[in-house]
C-alpha cells in the first residue's frame, strides 16, 4: 500500500488534455468535455467508434492464425479498443483473413450484411489484396469485390504488428474523416458503396 | 509383410472379379470393370473392409478414359488397417457414369460428390449429387479434368524486359 502511494505521488497530478486510461478523473474531466463543451456530438461518435472495434471471428485461411496471435498476451491488440466477438451482429469490423473462395464469398456477404453500421473492413494478406498464391485458380474471389475494403494488409502471412498497426490506422481514419458519424447521419457510405460482385456467389444456396 | 496379409485378403475376396492389379508402398490396387464394382465393394465389406479413405480420380485424355479410384481400410480388423487397397475403375470419358458406393461405405458419400463436380463423373444411385466445395455454374466446367485450362505463371528468361509501350 505504501509503494503505491509513493509511485502515485512521484507521478504528480495527471497532466492536462491527456486521457489516462485507468485514470477516472481525467477521464470524467475529458468526457465532461466532449459531452458538454462546444465539440460536435459526431466527433464523440467517432472518438467512441475508434475505441470499439470489435472484429467478428471470420476465419477463412492460414491468415488465421496470426488473427490469433494479435489477440494472444504477447501482442494484446486489446489494449486497442478492439476485442473480437462471436456474433456479427454485434461487431462493427470484419478481418478478411487470408483466401476467400467462391462459397465462402457469399458467406462473407453475408456477414458483411448482418453487421450494424457504421461498419469497417480490413483485408488481411496477399491472398485478400490479388489473390496470393491462388492468383490463377478458379476458385477465389478477391475480397474487394465483394465487400468495401477500408485496410489493406499486405504479406504472407503479415505479422500480429502488422494487424495491429492496421487497427490504429482504422482509428485514425475514423477520427480524422469522421467516417463513422457522416455514415450516421448520411445513412450509408459514399465514399465506399457496397460493390456488387460479377458472379453469382450465392448460387449454391439455392442447391 | 503386412500388406501380403492385406493383399491375400482383398484377392481372395475379390477372386474371380478383378482384371488386374496394381502395387506401390503399402497400397495395392486391383483394377475392376464397371458394370461389377458393386459385386466388389460388396465383397471388400464382408472381408472386413469397412471405410472408404478416399475417392479419387485420374483423367487420361489421350486413353479417353476417367479412372475412378476407391481407398479402402479397415478400422475394426487391425490386421487389415495396416495397408490400404484400392478398387479402380476405367469409365469412357465422354459419359463416365458408374453406381454409387456410398450404399455399401457411407464414408464415400462427400467424395463422390468431390468427383462428380471436379471430374463429371456421374454415380447413379447417390442419395444426394450436388456440387459440394464449388459454385454450380463453376462445377459445370469440371475443373480437374485435363482440358480445363487455368492462367500460367510466367518464367522469366533472364535480361532486361523492354516494356511494351501503349499506341
Ligand atoms: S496471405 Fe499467405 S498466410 Fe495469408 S491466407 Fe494467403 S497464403 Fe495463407
Amino acid at each position: 500500500m505504501s509503494t503505491l502511494r509513493s509511485r502515485e505521488a512521484r507521478a504528480g497530478p495527471p497532466e492536462e488534455g491527456r486521457l489516462y486510461v485507468g485514470n477516472l478523473d481525467a477521464a470524467a474531466r475529458r468526457a465532461r468535455e466532449l459531452l458538454l463543451g462546444k465539440m460536435k456530438l459526431g466527433k464523440l461518435v467517432d472518438w467512441g467508434t475508434a475505441f470499439s472495434l470489435w472484429p467478428v471471428h471470420f476465419t477463412t485461411s492460414c491468415c488465421g492464425c496470426e488473427f490469433a496471435a494479435t489477440w494472444s498476451p504477447r501482442f494484446d491488440a486489446e489494449r486497442y479498443g478492439a476485442l473480437p466477438w462471436l456474433s456479427p451482429r454485434q461487431t462493427n469490423l470484419i478481418v478478411i483473413e487470408g483466401t476467400v473462395t467462391k462459397k465462402m464469398g457469399c458467406a462473407l456477404r453475408l456477414v458483411w450484411e448482418q453487421m450494424p453500421h457504421p461498419k469497417f473492413a480490413i483485408a488481411m494478406g496477399a491472398c485478400a489484396l490479388d489473390g496470393g498464391i491462388f492468383y490463377n485458380s478458379y476458385n477465389i474471389v478477391r475480397p474487394w469485390e465483394v465487400v468495401p475494403v477500408d485496410v489493406f494488409i499486405p504479406g504472407c502471412p503479415p505479422r500480429p504488428e502488422a494487424l495491429a498497426r492496421a487497427i490504429v490506422e482504422l482509428q485514425r481514419l475514423i477520427r480524422e474523416k469522421g467516417v463513422a458519424s457522416k455514415w450516421i447521419e448520411e445513412g450509408e457510405r459514399e465514399d465506399k458503396p457496397a460493390p456488387i460482385p460479377k458472379e453469382d456467389l450465392c448460387s449454391w444456396w439455392r442447391g | 509383410m503386412s500388406l501380403d496379409a492385406v493383399r491375400s485378403r482383398a484377392e481372395e475376396a475379390l477372386r474371380g472379379v478383378y482384371t488386374g492389379v496394381e502395387e506401390g508402398k503399402g497400397f495395392v490396387a486391383f483394377r475392376v470393370p464397371a458394370e461389377r464394382v458393386v459385386e466388389a465393394a460388396e465383397a471388400l465389406k464382408s472381408a472386413g473392409f469397412d471405410h472408404v479413405k478416399s475417392v479419387t480420380a485420374v483423367d487420361r485424355p489421350k486413353e479417353g478414359v476417367i479412372e475412378v479410384t476407391y481407398h479402402v481400410s479397415s478400422y475394426s480388423d487391425p490386421e487389415l488397417a495396416r495397408g490400404i487397397v484400392g478398387i479402380t475403375v476405367s469409365l469412357p470419358r465422354d459419359n463416365p457414369r458408374m453406381p454409387s458406393l456410398s450404399r455399401i461405405w457411407v464414408s464415400a458419400e462427400f467424395q463422390e460428390r468431390e468427383v462428380f463436380e471436379f471430374f463429371g463423373v456421374v454415380f447413379e444411385g447417390h442419395p444426394d449429387l450436388r456440387p459440394i466445395l464449388l459454385i454450380p455454374p463453376l462445377a459445370e466446367k469440371h475443373p480437374l479434368r485435363k482440358d480445363f485450362i487455368v492462367k500460367e505463371e510466367q518464367v522469366y528468361k533472364g535480361g532486361i524486359t523492354k516494356l511494351e509501350q501503349p499506341p
